[in-house]
């Protein structure tokens, strides 16, 4: 009967222990700090992706009001850090928005716009546009409300035309 | 183990004649020989026990070990930790060397695997099988240069030195004995020799090129990489504990 225990107590330890190894060799820590740190990061993941496993994926609600707060104040990257942490899994299309929104808020500019932040802006835009194409953000502050809107901006904002030579265009507001 | 149980055992180890000549002072003594075949029994049991113990937990622990250490380094300027994944050609020697133990009879198929076996037993016996070729594979990390030409001189010892095992008869003693002197070769090789030609890390290049010339002339040349002198030893330590896991390793896991 005890040899039974022993061989389920070995395997079970054993399979433990290959994890273990295996779980080293996958995040590389550089020392024993960064174990702990790494160790920590991957039973969070493992924690979202279970959740969307079984469908009990939600963002972060005071992580996503922190990052509106900061969107309000102007804070792009900050909000945008926010956001990431309250949508790690990038799964929520409200989320996705309003971090395209920060790159055009951003990379607006009365003369020129950043080509680099609206090209990030318009990728994270492709993911809202799949997870839901009918998106419509109800938020008074944003003059732009849906993904389609806000693809036409990024995409006139890259374009060079000869209508970027207009002087009157730095009257134009950022919306 | 308790002194009744030392007294039975030391009995049943004993001749019948030293039992004669033995004093007998305690009724425990007396009772053993009244019932021999009881003592015997609970002694088989301890060694199965024993035995148990060994091979489902000792084993597969230092195995594991060995898989954990193989692939570790210590970075030459920070002695910070580097997990090495190993190189495609590691898991295919481990292969060979696992068909070679088969073939040589270190271990044999249908006593660690088998349709006699209870599942709990195959998938107990399969968590050892599987420790010990990712041991393998990570002691060929360990022994095999990282990069550059030494990589392929090393590599192709190896292959060499394989193919011969596996196209000749070996007894299992035999087999062992080579493989702990290729490995012990190989780690020479490239724990010591290298190792000793390899300039050491951090400083500018233009002064490791003033101090050390040749070092840095062979660095450059052999593309040795510049890991902490500490690194042998862990890598020491990971050999003798394998070679240790090679001399448990049982024909048949069944035991008794």
């Amino acid at each position: 009967m005890k040899e039974k225990y022993i061989q389920i107590i070995g395997t079970v330890v054993t399979v433990l222990y290959g994890v273990f190894v295996l779980f080293l060799y996958a995040a590389e820590p550089r020392s024993i700090e960064d174990l702990t740190v790494k160790a920590k990061n991957t039973i969070e993941t493992a924690t979202t992706k279970g959740q969307v496993v079984i469908g009990t994926y939600t963002v972060d609600k005071a992580l996503f009001d922190q990052g509106l707060s900061e969107f309000r104040a102007e804070k792009y990257v900050a909000a945008r850090d926010s956001f990431e942490r309250a949508d790690p899994e990038k799964r929520d299309a409200k989320t996705q928005f309003y971090i395209a929104y920060s790159y055009y808020r951003q990379g607006w500019g009365r003369v020129t716009n950043d080509d680099e932040l609206f090209k990030k802006g318009s990728e994270t835009l492709a993911r809202v546009r799949i997870l839901d194409p009918d998106l419509r953000v109800d938020d008074p502050d944003l003059q732009i409300k849906t993904a389609a809107d806000l693809q036409h901006e990024f995409e006139e904002g890259s374009k060079i035309t000869v209508d970027d030579l207009n002087p009157l265009k730095v009257f134009r507001q950022r919306k | 183990m308790n002194n009744i149980e030392q007294i039975e055992l030391n009995i049943v180890e004993s001749k019948p004649d030293e039992l004669d000549a033995a004093p007998l002072a305690s009724e425990t003594a007396n009772l053993t020989v009244e019932n021999p075949a009881r003592s015997l029994n609970a002694a088989g049991s301890d060694r199965r026990l024993t035995t148990f113990y060994l091979r489902y937990l000792l084993l597969p622990f230092i195995l594991l070990s060995v898989t954990l250490f193989g692939g570790m380094r210590l970075d030459g300027i920070e002695s910070s930790f580097l997990f090495l994944k190993p190189p495609l050609f590691c898991l295919v020697f481990a292969a060979i060397s696992i068909l070679m133990f088969f073939r040589a009879g270190v271990m044999k198929l249908d006593g660690w695997l088998s349709e006699r076996f209870s599942m709990r037993e195959n998938a107990a016996n399969a968590v050892v099988l599987i420790a010990l070729f990712a041991a393998t594979v990570q002691v060929y990390n360990s022994l095999l240069p990282e990069v550059g030409v030494p990589f392929w001189v090393v590599a192709f010892c190896f292959s060499w030195s394989l193919l011969n095992y596996l196209l000749n008869e070996l007894d299992p003693a035999r087999l062992i004995r080579s493989m702990a002197g290729l490995f012990a070769f190989a780690f020479v090789a490239k724990y010591l020799i290298l190792a000793n030609l390899t300039a050491p890390a951090g400083g500018g290049w233009l002064r490791s090129v003033l101090e050390n010339p040749a070092q840095e002339a062979f660095t450059w040349l052999l593309s040795l990489p510049r890991f902490a002198p500490g690194t042998g030893y862990i890598q020491f330590f990971a050999l003798i504990l394998y070679l240790a896991g090679l001399y448990l390793i049982p024909q048949k896991m069944q035991a008794g």
